[in-house]
């Protein structure tokens, strides 16, 4: 019983259900339509960067440097279009190519992370934290610590219109989705997590399916960036800095496993949602920021418990 | 077979290499830099950073990480900073400092022994949870410790600064128990293979703990030594040190996939060697923003050794037919 | 020395439910040696677990010299002198040999390693075992062969006086199985008592007293090892005669050369190979471990390139071609270990199965997989190679027995209905009856036209099956037997020549 509870898929919505149930009655205004589309509003960002998180981790590996992305792409793109100096300032294709730009950043700092890990076979973990300092240090680096502001309207109409926002993230998700599900790049992804050696034995091109996985993180990292810098109306080279917690914590806690091979977006959507709830009540509650990264650290250790526990419940023998 | 034992070979000299090519591109850069004075200077400085490495190749050793220690180095000098601040006596200041980097040490240990949570995500979860715990210990303020404690940084034992007197009793302490007790050589053995050490008898889970409660303890010195050099407790104190250890340690030929390196020489020339590119960044006058690109570069050079490295020795160790 | 009993009474075990071990009775003395034999999944290895201290026994009791034995780990069976040497040896390889020998009772002076105790002590466990080499030596600069003695010295410095060997001699060579079985005879000589488990019957034969059977989870018979002939031990095993080990099979050899290769070499693995193999012929391939067998394979499967050579595919040319390319052109290979490289372990039964074939069933533009035909096609296959528990391909592979892992690694590569199958040691681990459906496998296989290399330790697997036999060693290709000639002191001369030659001359 226990055993079928921790696995199911589930869980995590449930777990979201008992929350609001228990939160409602302290945190005022919790429970209103506009709070939650506060929650929603708010989660959409964290669900697209999850998601491509999703995608690395079912590949075996993982992406701790999807928030110096943000930071990186956030600025690129501002610093092109914004009316204080940028190149592109006042131009017809300004937002357009500062938003291929952003996505090639991204594309680019997932290639590096994929080539490193499949080509020079360094480990996911130090390789894409090295690769989190560096960008992010790149991204300080190059503004001097200043934020970019005075943004033109086109590109801020997806921060502004929730509903197109809303409408992007659901299509990127459901996109990711289908590419885990109904692909041959899901199932040789999923090889790759389970045994590399046996995806490799049994046709797989497992350096591209893991360079195809890191690339895709970047991207969805770099769409997140495009809906954060456009809701903040500004590019930031500490975008996000804090919540690299929220992007890995969301996907364990949802289900997704650590060890690779195990994972789904619909899964991670739920971990999203859960952190968003804690997020928003206790940001109505009015706890302090270092309270909140506790909590938050908490929610983490929680995901990987949960995970170790389905992990050995999952019909592997322990000895 | 004979090329790879040689590339083998060379790249265990790698931080040797580094170490004479760092100093001889900043002597050339800046006449200052070999001063006397200066090369005091960097070992003063290296003090604590490499006591927080040594404890992170203890870790490093088992085929684990701490994540942590940057965020321990805070709390504990939060800590203690406070009760000093507050007109305790300094002794039980760096008595309570201590304390916290065991307990959350020991903390790191129980999840990843007892709950067998992945280390370094139960680490990086600890990472923010004690930082979290220490802005709220200091309301996010910062706190400008009294002269005892910077006049115990700049003090001299034997005519040794003292910061560089600890860092060699940790080296010392650290490397004979490592090489010259059973733990210590168990400890190797569980880097290998944690499954077969516990077969084969070895107390895995008491080591490991032990493991974890030393880089605690090292991580808690360490940012006392950084204290007594620095006399502020800042928000950001010993943010992202714990790249800096992993960086040092792993110059040092301590591998990331366990069971290989040394505190001596290994962990204290790697650190010396990080911290010798940071100081010779300060006299080049460089741009403070480069510093964590320069030191990203140098961790993943450091990395990439080791990767390469340790490719070449499972290289090796694969059965090959034996004509010649 | 001192005689040494031990005795096993009633001993029982279930997991979850299932009883895999009833009522076994058993007793050992001082200086025998006690052969276990047995199918996998027989209970071998749950009751030396046991008797390791490994996992506890449910009802039943043992004792030592009369005492009750009951380990609660894997020390406590040390420290009353039982040694378990595993058949994937426990040695560390960053450690020196005398580090392994004493990891877990250092000598010390106030806490300190006596590093000159150690080495003394080591150097003359090492002379006990007839190993000539500094204790200082790192492990991973050993062979299997030294690395096993290593590991019998291990049990010396233990004081044993009962060594559990499992399968011993399946990394060795033979002629360090030689020098293995000598000194399995000192220490006999010495008393110490010893359990051997082998599926090598012969090798039981040469060197136990006595042998016990097991046959699921009870114990079928015991005795002085000269009441029970090969064949009767066989037959007690699997619980009924096996006058055919082979299902018999008609040769369908093609005209049409599928795979030629040609002066394939690569430094410190393969010299000079040179061989054709034709449709619906099933090739051997025979040598000692380390005779560049399996790295021939993998050359062959495009997993490791050679140095020099070509190699043609349906006659073309297919010496560049990667992995999966091959795949395409129709070649399949079952490789040496399933856990390592053979099964996604904690995946499905169904995905593990598609898991190749998957590309077939994927649009082309967009790769989007036709899921209905692909599950048909696997359900079709999973019926063929009958896998046992055939009902849920839902089930973890893991779950499964080594024979029934077999079959899956088999229905992936048959799914892709493959030209070349090269099955390296494609019988190893697994019980007699699963070898059989294997080899049922392969005769149809190569009936329908396929090209079949068959890589195998076991010569009669091959003279059973097999249209033609190579010989190698030392990575080279030393002898060929056509079907009329297969003779079993000839392949294994072939396959020792050399070696022997070149000893000579050092």
């Amino acid at each position: 019983m226990f055993q079928r509870v921790i696995q199911s898929g589930w869980l995590t919505l449930v777990l979201c259900a008992i929350y609001c149930l228990v939160m409602a009655p302290f945190a005022s205004g919790f429970a209103t339509f506009e709070n939650a589309g506060n929650v929603l509003v708010a989660m959409l960002p964290l669900l697209i960067v999850a998601s491509g998180q999703t995608i690395v981790l079912i590949a075996a590996g993982i992406d701790l440097s999807v928030t110096s992305v943000i930071a990186l792409t956030s600025i690129a793109g501002a610093a092109m279009i914004t009316t204080d100096g940028g190149p592109l300032a006042g131009t017809a294709l300004g937002t357009p190519v500062a938003v291929a730009i952003m996505l090639l950043v991204g594309s680019g700092v997932g290639l590096a992370n994929g080539f490193c890990v499949a080509w020079l076979k360094m480990p996911p973990f130090i390789v894409t934290l090295t690769s989190m300092m560096l960008f992010s240090g790149l991204a300080v680096w190059w503004t001097q610590s200043k934020s970019i502001y005075h943004l033109p309207s086109s590109f801020l109409f997806l921060g502004k219109n929730m509903w197109a926002a809303t409408m992007v993230t659901g299509l990127v998700v459901i996109g990711i989705h289908w590419l885990l599900t109904r692909t041959l790049i899901g199932v040789r992804l999923r090889a790759v997590g389970h045994n590399a050696q046996t995806a490799r034995v049994s046709g797989v091109n497992v350096r591209g399916t893991v360079l195809i996985a890191y690339v895709l993180c970047g991207v969805s990292a770099a769409l997140a960036s495009i809906l954060i810098t456009s809701q903040l109306e500004t590019g930031s080279p500490v975008q996000w800095q804090n919540n690299l917690l929220d992007v890995v914590g969301a996907t364990v806690i949802g289900g997704t496993s650590l060890y690779g091979g195990r994972g789904s977006v619909c899964w991670t959507a739920s971990g999203v949602l859960l952190l968003a709830l804690i997020d928003n009540s206790l940001n109505l509650l009015n706890l302090s920021h270092f309270t909140i990264m506790m909590s938050k650290g908490a929610v983490i250790l929680l995901a990987a418990l949960l995970d170790t526990l389905r992990f050995r419940t999952n019909g592997a023998s322990v000895i | 077979m004979r090329p790879k034992a040689i590339a083998i070979r060379s790249l265990n000299q790698a931080p040797f290499a580094l170490f004479v090519v760092v100093f001889v591109v900043f002597g050339c850069m800046s006449n200052r830099f070999l001063d006397v004075q200066n090369l005091s200077n960097i070992l003063i400085q290296s003090s604590s950073l490499a006591v927080a490495a040594i404890g992170m190749t203890f870790v490093l050793l088992t085929a684990g990480v701490d994540l942590s220690v940057g965020s321990v180095m805070f709390v504990a000098v939060a800590v203690s900073g406070k009760l000093i601040f507050n007109g305790y006596p300094l002794a039980l200041g760096i008595f309570a400092g201590m304390f916290v980097g065991l307990l959350v040490g020991g903390l790191n240990g129980v999840l990843v022994v007892r709950l067998k949570v992945t280390a370094f995500i139960a680490t990086l979860a600890m990472l923010f949870i004690a930082r979290g715990f220490g802005l709220w210990l200091t309301n996010t303020r910062a706190m400008n410790m009294p002269d005892s404690v910077t006049l115990l940084g700049s003090s001299h034992l034997l005519r040794i600064p003292t910061p560089v007197l600890v860092m060699l009793a940790v080296a010392l302490l650290s490397h004979f128990f490592l090489v010259g007790t059973a733990w210590g050589r168990q400890i190797y053995a569980i880097g290998f293979d944690r499954e077969t050490a516990r077969k084969a008898g070895v107390p895995v889970g008491g080591l490991l703990m032990l493991s974890y409660v030393i880089c605690g303890l090292c991580a808690a010195l360490s940012g006392l030594i950084a204290l007594t050099q620095t006399g502020a407790v800042s928000p950001t104190f010993g943010n992202q040190r714990e790249f800096a250890a992993i960086a040092a340690a792993v110059l040092g030929g301590t591998s990331l996939f366990g069971g290989r390196g040394s505190v001596l020489p290994g962990t204290l020339l790697g650190a010396i060697l990080f911290q010798t590119v940071e100081n010779g960044l300060v006299i080049l006058n460089a741009d403070p923003y480069l510093y964590p690109i320069i030191v990203s570069m140098t961790i993943f050079l450091a990395v990439l050794l080791d990767t390469t490295r340790n490719q070449l020795v499972s290289r090796l160790s694969r059965r090959t037919i034996r004509a010649k | 020395m001192k005689p040494w009993t031990l005795g096993l009474n009633d001993i029982g075990k279930s997991y979850f439910g299932v009883q895999v071990l009833k009522g076994i009775s058993l007793q050992l003395a001082s200086g025998r040696t006690l052969g276990l034999v047995g199918e996998n999944g027989a209970g071998k290895s749950t009751l030396m677990n046991i008797l390791g201290g490994n996992t506890p026994a449910d009802v039943g009791s043992m004792t030592i010299n009369e005492q009750p034995y009951r380990p609660s780990n894997p020390r406590d069976a040390e420290d009353l002198g039982i040694a378990f040497i595993h058949q994937e040896l426990n040695l560390f390889s960053n450690l020196s040999i005398a580090e392994n020998l004493f990891l877990t009772s250092f000598p010390c002076k106030l806490g300190w390693i006596d590093r000159q105790t150690m080495i003394a002590r080591s150097v003359s466990f090492l002379k006990q075992v007839g190993l000539n080499l500094s204790p200082k030596l790192r492990v991973e600069n050993l062979s299997a062969g030294e690395r096993q003695l290593v590991e019998i010295a291990k049990a010396l410095r233990q004081d044993a006086k009962l060594i559990i060997l499992d399968e011993p001699t399946t990394s060795l060579s033979s002629r360090e199985s030689d020098k293995l079985f000598e000194l399995l005879g000192i220490l006999k000589s010495r008393g110490i008592a010893m359990i051997y488990i082998s599926h090598v019957l012969r090798d039981v034969q040469r060197v136990c007293d006595e042998v016990a059977v097991l046959r699921d989870g009870s114990l079928i018979g015991s005795g002085p090892i000269y009441e029970f002939g090969e064949s009767r031990l066989v037959s007690m095993m699997v619980g009924r005669d096996l006058d055919n080990q082979f299902p018999p099979r008609k040769t369908s050899i093609g005209p049409d050369k599928q795979l030629e290769a040609m002066h394939l070499s690569s430094p410190g693995a393969i010299y000079d190979i040179s061989f054709d193999l034709h449709v619906g012929e099933v090739l051997g391939i025979a040598g000692l471990m380390g005779s560049g067998r399996t790295e021939l394979a993998r050359i062959l499967f495009g997993l490791d390139s050679a140095a020099s050579g070509t190699l043609k595919f349906s006659g073309r040319e297919i010496t560049n071609l990667s992995t999966s390319q091959r795949i395409v052109q129709g070649m399949a290979m079952l490789t040496e270990s399933r856990r390592e490289d053979g099964l996604c372990m904690p995946a499905s039964i169904d995905d593990n199965i598609g898991l190749v074939v998957v590309p077939k069933y994927a649009s082309k533009r967009m790769g989007v997989v036709r899921q209905k035909p692909l599950s048909l096609a696997i359900k079709t296959i999973r019926d063929a190679v009958r896998l046992t528990s055939s009902a849920d391909g839902q089930k973890c592979v893991q779950t499964l027995s080594g024979g029934n892992q077999q079959k899956v690694v088999l229905a992936k590569w048959l799914l892709n209905s493959p030209k070349l199958l090269i099955l390296d040691e494609p019988t190893r681990g697994i019980d007699v009856g699963a070898k059989f459906e294997v080899y049922r496998l392969i005769g149809e296989l190569a009936e329908s036209g396929a090209a079949i290399l068959v890589i195998s330790s076991e010569i009669e697997e091959l003279i059973g099956i097999c249209d033609r036999i190579l010989v190698m060693s030392r990575g080279e290709i030393k002898d060929e037997l056509t079907h009329g000639e297969f003779d079993r002191e000839r392949i294994l001369r072939s396959a020792m020549h050399t070696e022997l030659v070149q000893e000579d001359v050092l």
